[in-house]
């Protein structure tokens, strides 16, 4: 009930300015965390696929 | 290297586009927590990416237009279990293994819960520029929306997700800010100046 106010402790503009810039940081690294990760390899191998199937047209017998 | 073909050659095509997969990964997985739908997604969208090569204009933006039929694809109605996932485990734990340090692992599965907690729309938006270092021009492009609309979104996004954090009061108050609101100024200024550009 009788809580004093902590002068330091208002949300000030600058307050909610560093929080946001850390959340910022944070927010980059969930992203770059996954796009600094190796491909796995099933990502390549369907691209191969699809890019054979394509070429293997049926009615092209150059084989 | 002027040539009259507006489309790039298969080769070239899927070069690109591989090399865009990390980034095509890092979305889906910021759109959806579960890591094997997350991936699904990302595989989903690389194939429809390759089947449509042929309307890709080449010297466009191959990112913003990948990244636009990752985010069609998510919002397709068939495919509803890639959204509102609760927070998979095994990603939990990725994010506490793979940092040294427990306290900041901890913020950022704090921070993974408080995206799920946001309109979707500004969830995007918050992943898109924030988190991938989008242009908010590049955004706008990819969710069809005016540039100034992604602005907003993203500073109610941050607005929101600060509140979120506060009212669960997980001790969000550690003092390492400091360099953290460097880089994200930088990000904001740049987005800013991109943004401001003149396009035409």
């Amino acid at each position: 009930m009788n809580k004093k106010k902590q002068p330091g402790q208002q949300k000030s503009d600058a307050d909610l300015k560093r929080r946001g810039a850390k959340i910022g940081d944070q927010l980059r690294r969930i992203y770059e965390d996954v796009a600094k990760e190796e491909v796995p390899d099933e990502f390549l191998k369907l691209l191969e696929e699809a890019d054979k199937k394509k070429s293997s047209k049926p009615s092209t017998s150059d084989e | 290297m002027t040539d009259d073909r507006t489309t790039l050659d298969d080769a070239t095509f899927k070069q690109e586009l591989t090399a865009l997969i990390p980034h095509l990964r890092a979305f889906a997985r910021s759109l959806c927590r579960d890591a094997s739908l997350a991936d699904d997604l990302a595989q989903d969208a690389m194939l429809k990416a390759w089947n449509a090569r042929e309307s890709f204009v080449a010297g466009t933006n191959m990112k913003a237009w990948a990244f636009t039929i990752l985010r069609n694809a998510f919002y397709s109605e068939k495919r509803r279990s890639w959204r509102r996932q609760p927070l998979d485990p095994e990603v939990a734990e990725a994010t506490l293994v793979s940092n040294s340090n427990p306290a900041d692992a901890l913020e950022l599965l704090a921070l993974r819960n408080a995206l799920t907690l946001l309109p979707v729309d500004q969830k995007e938006a918050l992943i898109l520029v924030g988190a991938g270092g989008m242009a908010y021009e590049e955004a706008a492009e990819i969710c069809g929306c005016a540039v100034g609309t992604i602005k907003s979104r993203v500073s109610r996004a941050r607005k929101a997700v600060i509140e979120i954090l506060e009212s669960n009061s997980t001790g969000y108050n550690s003092d390492s800010g400091m360099s953290a609101e460097k880089a994200f100024d930088d990000i904001m200024m740049q987005a800013d100046e991109i943004a401001r550009a003149p396009t035409s």
